[in-house]
């Protein structure tokens, strides 16, 4: 189920900005994820939607299963 | 996690990893979010100065920050800590003046905190002590200033800062803060970048922002065009920034919003991926909004308050990502709000319509 969800959600992130942006002047992005190798974007993605379904809120089957 | 709702889907802020995520409505729906109260057209990050206090007198300071500058009150920043929280934003990046000139720094981290917002701070680490260090605990993360070793460092700033800032980063490692650096590229500190780079990540910084020299405050003057990089600097760029990504592992490389108008070069076909890494070029008046010390609202930190931004570069491919460029850099240069002309693409073209900008560099 867990699979399931994170791979649904990960269908639908439009985009992934990492860290905090800790400047006080200009908004930055991490940069170096767009010059290793095209697998740690996946990789990354992979992380991301995992995070996000610990984090989000249960959905009401998952509640009751 | 931190959500909220757009007619286009959800921004989600999440804590580990720290990242800001994009989701269209059917991923917010399947994420269970409420998609009630759409926060639409609100900023994501408030760049909020605290002070206008600075004994140091950087001669680029874009706030034009002085030693009788003072301190914005205590309960004027919790009023504007509670309005940035109501309009959605998540992150609240302090600054100055130099922020750690204030006693309750590490206090206003934590009411931001207890507001749902992301606190970080950006210091010179002028006058940065170990209990000093250990008070900014509750940030996210801070950003020590931080152009070069040395005679680098004052050829940028004009005083020599760089012990300062290497005895900061030191203590904020010692003390478990989490810290990264902010490096200014100029024509004398772009040579040094990659010893710069080596210098902070054996600190234990943890990730480096380059950020483009702007002409705003004291950096509003002629000097600037012997301060920014060099045309061959701006060609370089792209080579210089890709082999430091890789080679500075774990340091993490991030790029300011101005800069991205410089790589178009090495952009120019990948702003797919550029949208999908979140790398956007100007986020002045959209995602991003400044709060001086005087209580003013600009679009961003280097541009006026109230200033009207415009959409050049319309036939750019990756204009949708670069957004036009420096907005700060174009109206010192040009006196409208856009195209950036140091971008390279902008630059051949109006050599090739006669309306170069060649004569004002002084390359």
């Amino acid at each position: 189920m867990s699979e399931e969800r994170e791979k649904e959600i990960a269908e639908h992130v439009v985009a992934v900005r990492e860290g905090h942006g800790a400047n006080c002047s200009s908004i930055g992005s991490v940069i170096d994820t767009l010059f290793v190798a095209q697998a740690a974007a996946g990789a990354l993605l992979v992380v991301v939607a995992a995070a996000l379904a610990a984090a989000a809120p249960k959905k009401e089957e998952e509640k009751k299963s | 996690m931190r959500a909220r709702a757009e007619t286009w889907g959800a921004w989600v802020r999440l804590d580990d990893p720290p990242a800001l995520v994009a989701l269209d409505r059917d991923g917010a729906r399947a994420l269970g979010l409420d998609l009630r109260v759409i926060h639409g057209g609100e900023p994501l990050e408030a760049h909020v100065a605290v002070t206008s206090q600075c004994g140091v007198g950087c001669e680029g300071c874009y706030l034009d920050a002085r030693p009788d500058g003072a301190h914005v009150p205590r309960e004027t920043l919790e009023r504007t800590l509670d309005d940035l929280a109501a309009r959605g934003v998540f992150t609240v990046a302090f600054g100055g003046g130099e922020p750690i000139l204030r006693d309750d720094l590490g206090d206003l981290a934590t009411s931001a905190r207890a507001r749902g917002l992301l606190p970080v701070v950006t210091t010179s680490g002028i006058g940065m002590t170990p209990a000093k260090a250990r008070s900014l605990a509750p940030f996210a993360q801070v950003n020590v200033s931080y152009d070069g070793e040395g005679e680098v460092y004052r050829a940028v700033r004009a005083f020599p800062g760089a012990p300062s800032a290497e005895r900061a980063m030191a203590l904020l490692r010692d003390a478990g803060v989490p810290f990264g650096v902010n490096v200014v590229l100029t024509r004398q500190s772009f040579p040094s970048l990659e010893s710069t780079l080596s210098r902070a990540r054996s600190l234990g910084a943890r990730e480096a922002q380059l950020l483009r020299y702007k002409p705003a405050g004291r950096a509003a003057r002629l000097e600037y065009l012997d301060k920014r990089l060099s045309r061959d600097q701006v060609a370089a760029l792209g080579d210089v920034v890709r082999r430091l990504s890789l080679e500075m592992q774990p340091l993490r490389l991030r790029i300011d919003c101005a800069m991205v108008a410089l790589l178009s070069d090495v952009f120019y076909d990948r702003a797919a991926e550029l949208e999908a890494l979140g790398v956007f070029g100007c986020e002045a008046g959209r995602n991003l909004v400044a709060l001086r010390a005087d209580g003013r609202e600009a679009p961003c930190s280097f541009l006026d308050p109230g200033a009207v931004l415009e959409g050049p570069c319309a036939d750019c491919a990756l204009s949708r990502v670069c957004r036009g460029g420096c907005r700060a850099v174009a109206r010192f240069l040009t006196g409208h709000d856009g195209p950036d002309p140091e971008c390279p693409r902008v630059v051949r073209r109006e050599r090739e319509t006669g309306r170069s900008e060649d004569q004002k560099r002084g390359d």
